[in-house]
């Protein structure tokens, strides 16, 4: 009984990492109706870079995190400059785009391990002792990690509500060719979405291997289809159903970890099939889009 | 009498993928599935494959699998098909409820990752990550083989067996199936406005590639007697897709192509070249890498790839037809078009 | 636009129900065969090949349709015109099963067809075409033809390899057809090109062609005139003209009042989701509560608009 409210609190820090990166994915589709495939090396390569800077010039690891961070988010951009967005205004068809991300998917995978080698590599972090936070047991990081988590979602949600990018980005989303003749820039717009999808993606993979205690290339591959999990469960293009989706599998996997420890992506993979079987368009639908 | 050896391995590993890449195609190619789970569909083949062909496991081998069955050759790679097939109907059962095409490939992907996750998870399954060793050399008994004769006669065994695929494949492609499989691939609700059973096709279609990957799933593991993880990780299914679409995507000839074009030169050559510097791995990354970049540039300058589908033309039908009909004021005489028929 | 699976026929059978069932309507399965009475004379009484009882659909907040209800008598060309924003789309969508309405029924020649999926109800005789051409791009324009016919013996893998004189008989008969359809649409030449290769105006030609060599009972066509130069309009006019001497039933949802006027034996007007009235044009154009809907501008129109 106990190992299952500790794994609440375990599940609170997965559902922080994975609405970090949840969030991301699904602020990019909302805007260029596509699933990103190379999403998972977003976060490896947001990680590696971030894992460069604090052992290499030895930043401390909440800057590292910060310079990962941005760095993703400028290679997204770029990434989306140069091949996906070409892509994506020249061929109608989504198997394109689908598949170029995929390969871009290949290229980030291999590029990494050609860098950084494949091996675990680890952050320079102070050891931590888990402390007692309510009926929780969680580290100081893990905390820090949940503050971010939670610190993000809020600056999305004003983002979003409160900016006149943020209204652009709604739009944008709800309608892209109305969005378009409406004298809202797309092209800008779209850019900055593409940094904020890398940026958050930076973040989410640092912080998701400072929860592992460990980063290899494949990291964010694996974690990848978790992601999925969440965005669909939640509603694709929702910032919202990100949320609430993140929380759902975050929790849900954590719980379930502790009757049934190996299989915690599985468990992600039975949400994922049991809500596009009962509910395809996501608990909070979006209209027009699935 | 090595490079014999890298020779020989080379034309086993062509044929064996042209039999992906037709299973792939018609999938991708034909019917406009994204498959992304492929290379699991051939892991089921090559598993299956093994464990019906081997005896049981032994104290002594230190393996775990299931079944074991010490089944001949041949019915073992027939079981090897039929389970990527039985796969395929699971999976489409679950993935082709009218989900647009990037919800099935987040469902692909995300079956192919789990997949991989429990068979390397649960070890009694098949042994892991270390996967089966030991696989029985097909033909023993049968024939007296050494190991180098037995090369030979196996790569020449999955070149006739290729054979009988590409002669399957072709009768398929120039059938009306796969006039409305294409259909399928352009506008699935239009198709169903046509009143067909959309969902039917679309597994069939899935259920037909998924045996050709299966069978050389289990080709693959009798050829190279053992098969683990590390064959079949998602890249795989890349170097797959970019074989079908460089070679010709929608085109059998095409993946004939695409076979010599990706597989074999830049997957299975690369694998005889000597190490650069001190990581035995960098020559793999870069060639992943350049892989990667030639689909896309092909994706850009040539999207139809080296050797396009080819245009259905009714030529010997037409003109059996025009044959029969009273002459028209205004229409051109006869069929005319003497290109081979579909 | 978003689908609704029509999975099982029950529950959404369950939903729209209303009224108890009409009772035993002949279910017909023959396709234009079956000839109905010709345009004048027993309107009133030849039973209607298509009947639509109080449709309501929602999308969200908005409700696009609210309490259409309307029949198009066998054997007649229809139209079903209104202000953009009326519903018809949505209601040729809710016809054609494509969505499933929330409220009301769709009776098909008696049938109740009310949240059928959209491949059975072609199967029973109703094909549709689209507003935007949604031809077979990467087929040719023969091959979309021949890709027509449901149930063909070469869809089947078994007769491909285990019967293929049935397959070839079959192609042979399909393929005369098909040729033939192809001349009178002027589209023979071009039957070995890709469709994505042909102009706007062929390719209206060849969705129509592809709906006829559907063999329908009923036809049910998306604004067809939609971009179309007017020497074209006529040919299609005629074509459809063609189609009632053969006994199909039309339904066309059109902007183009002349030409409705010329060729549609009755008109349904919709406004706001809702049927406003029906009749002939020129009683229509002296009904003000159909100026109003039109705003008075296209009904003054005879021309194409």
């Amino acid at each position: 009984m106990h190992a299952f409210i500790l794994s609440i609190g375990f599940g609170v820090v997965t559902a922080s990492i994975l609405a970090l990166a949840s969030m991301g994915l699904t602020l990019q589709f909302g805007i260029t109706n596509f699933v990103n495939f190379a999403y998972g090396d977003f976060l490896s390569l947001g990680a590696y870079i971030a894992w460069t800077a604090n052992t290499r010039l030895h930043l401390p690891i909440w800057a590292a995190m910060a310079v990962g961070a941005l760095g993703m988010g400028v290679v997204a951009v770029l990434l989306d400059h140069f091949i996906i967005g070409p892509f994506a205004r020249r061929f109608s068809n989504l198997f394109y785009v689908l598949i170029v991300t995929f390969g871009l998917s290949l290229i980030l995978l291999n590029f990494i391990q050609a860098i950084w080698g494949p091996n675990y590599q680890r952050y320079q972090v102070a050891a931590q002792s888990p402390m007692h936070v309510g009926p929780f047991l969680l580290t100081a990081d893990q905390l820090i990690i949940i503050a971010i988590g939670a610190g993000l979602m809020l600056a999305i949600h004003l983002l979003l509500t409160r900016t006149k990018l943020g209204k652009a980005m709604r739009a944008m989303s709800d309608n892209g060719s109305l969005a378009m003749v409406s004298g809202i820039n797309t092209r800008a717009i779209t850019a900055i979405t593409w940094f904020l999808s890398g940026a958050l993606a930076g973040l989410a993979g640092t912080v998701l291997g400072l929860d592992l205690a460990s980063i290899t290339p494949a990291t964010g591959e694996t974690f990848l289809f978790v992601i999925f999990a969440a965005v669909i469960l939640g509603g694709i293009g929702r910032p919202y159903g990100a949320m609430l989706g993140a929380l759902i599998i975050g929790l849900a996997t954590e719980i379930s970890a502790v009757a049934i420890p190996a299989y915690k992506l599985d468990v992600a993979f039975g949400l994922l099939i049991i809500a596009l079987l009962i509910r395809p368009q996501g608990l909070l639908a979006a209209v027009g889009k699935a | 009498m090595q490079f014999v050896y890298y020779a020989i391995t080379l034309v086993f590993f062509f044929f064996v993928y042209c039999i992906f890449n037709w299973g792939l195609n018609i999938q991708f190619g034909r019917t406009g599935i994204l498959n992304f789970a492929y290379i699991a569909f051939v892991a089921v083949g090559a598993y299956f494959t093994g464990v019906f062909s081997m005896g049981p496991p032994t104290a002594g081998s230190g393996q775990s699998y299931i079944l074991g069955l010490t089944l001949p050759f041949p019915a073992a790679l027939l079981a090897g098909g039929l389970a990527a097939a039985v796969l395929g109907l699971l999976i489409g059962l679950v993935a082709f409820r009218r989900l647009r095409s990037d919800y099935l490939a987040i469902v692909m992907i995300s079956l192919s990752i789990v997949l991989y996750d429990v068979v390397t998870n649960y070890v009694p399954l098949f042994d892991g990550a270390d996967g089966l060793n030991g696989v029985p050399e097909p033909f023993t008994g049968v024939l007296h083989l050494n190991a180098n004769s037995f090369l030979y006669v196996f790569a020449a065994f999955t070149g006739l067996l290729a054979l009988a695929g590409w002669w399957v494949m072709s009768r398929i492609t120039r059938s009306p199936l796969d006039r409305t499989f294409r259909a399928i691939r352009d506008d699935p609700d239009v198709v169903r406005g046509l009143g067909k059973n959309v969902f039917g096709y679309q597994m069939l279609s899935l259920l037909i590639g998924s045996f050709f990957a299966g069978v050389g799933g289990g080709l693959l593991v009798e050829f190279v007697g053992a098969f683990n993880t590390s064959s079949w990780t998602t890249p795989e299914t890349f170097v797959i897709f970019a074989a079908i679409i460089i070679g010709g995507v929608g085109s059998n000839a095409g993946a004939i192509v695409g076979s010599l074009a990706v597989p074999v030169l830049f997957v299975e050559l690369p694998k005889f070249l000597p190490q650069i510097g001190g990581n035995p791995a960098l020559i793999l990354e870069i060639d992943n890498m350049i892989i990667g970049a030639l689909l896309i540039v092909t994706l850009w300058f040539r999207p139809q790839g080296l050797v396009p589908e080819r245009r259905t033309r009714f030529g010997r039908l037409l003109r059996a037809v025009d044959r029969g009909r009273p002459p028209l004021p205004a229409s051109p005489a006869g069929g005319g078009k003497e290109a081979g028929d579909a | 636009m978003r689908e609704i699976q029509a999975g099982g026929a029950g529950a959404n059978d369950a939903r729209a129900r209303g009224a108890p069932d009409t009772g035993a309507a002949a279910h017909e399965t023959g396709r234009a065969g079956a000839r109905a009475p010709a345009a004048d004379g027993g309107r009133a009484t030849a039973e209607a090949a298509l009947s639509c009882t109080e449709l309501h659909k929602g999308f969200g907040g908005v409700q696009a349709v609210r309490g259409a209800s309307f029949s198009v008598p066998a054997g007649h060309v229809c139209a079903l015109i209104g202000p953009n924003g009326a519903g018809k789309t949505t209601a040729v969508n809710l016809i054609s099963g494509m969505m499933s309405p929330d409220r009301g029924r769709v009776l098909l020649g008696g049938t109740d067809i009310t949240g059928w999926p959209a491949n059975r109800i072609a199967r029973a005789g109703l094909i549709r075409t689209y507003q935007l051409s949604r031809e077979f791009g990467r087929l040719t324009v023969l091959e979309n033809l021949m890709v027509t016919p449901a149930g063909q013996a070469g869809e089947s893998l078994w007769n491909v390899f285990f019967r293929p004189g049935k397959v070839r008989a079959e192609e042979r008969r399909h393929l005369g057809r098909a040729l033939g359809i192809l001349r009178t649409f002027g589209l023979y030449e071009l039957r070995d090109n890709y469709a994505s290769e042909l102009s706007g105006g062929q390719k209206r030609l060849l969705e129509l062609a592809r709906a006829v060599m559907a063999g329908p009972r009923l036809l049910l066509l998306d604004e067809p005139m939609a971009g179309i130069n007017p020497a074209l309009i006529d040919r299609i006019g005629e074509h459809i003209l063609r189609l009632k001497d053969e006994g199909v039933t039309v339904l066309m949802v059109e902007h183009n009042l002349g030409v409705v006027e010329r060729i549609c034996d009755q008109v349904i007007v919709m406004a706001e989701g809702a049927t406003l009235a029906t009749g002939q044009m020129s009683e229509l154009r002296a009904d003000p509560a159909v100026v109003r809907a039109y705003l008075g501008g296209a009904l003054s129109d005879s021309v194409a608009s």
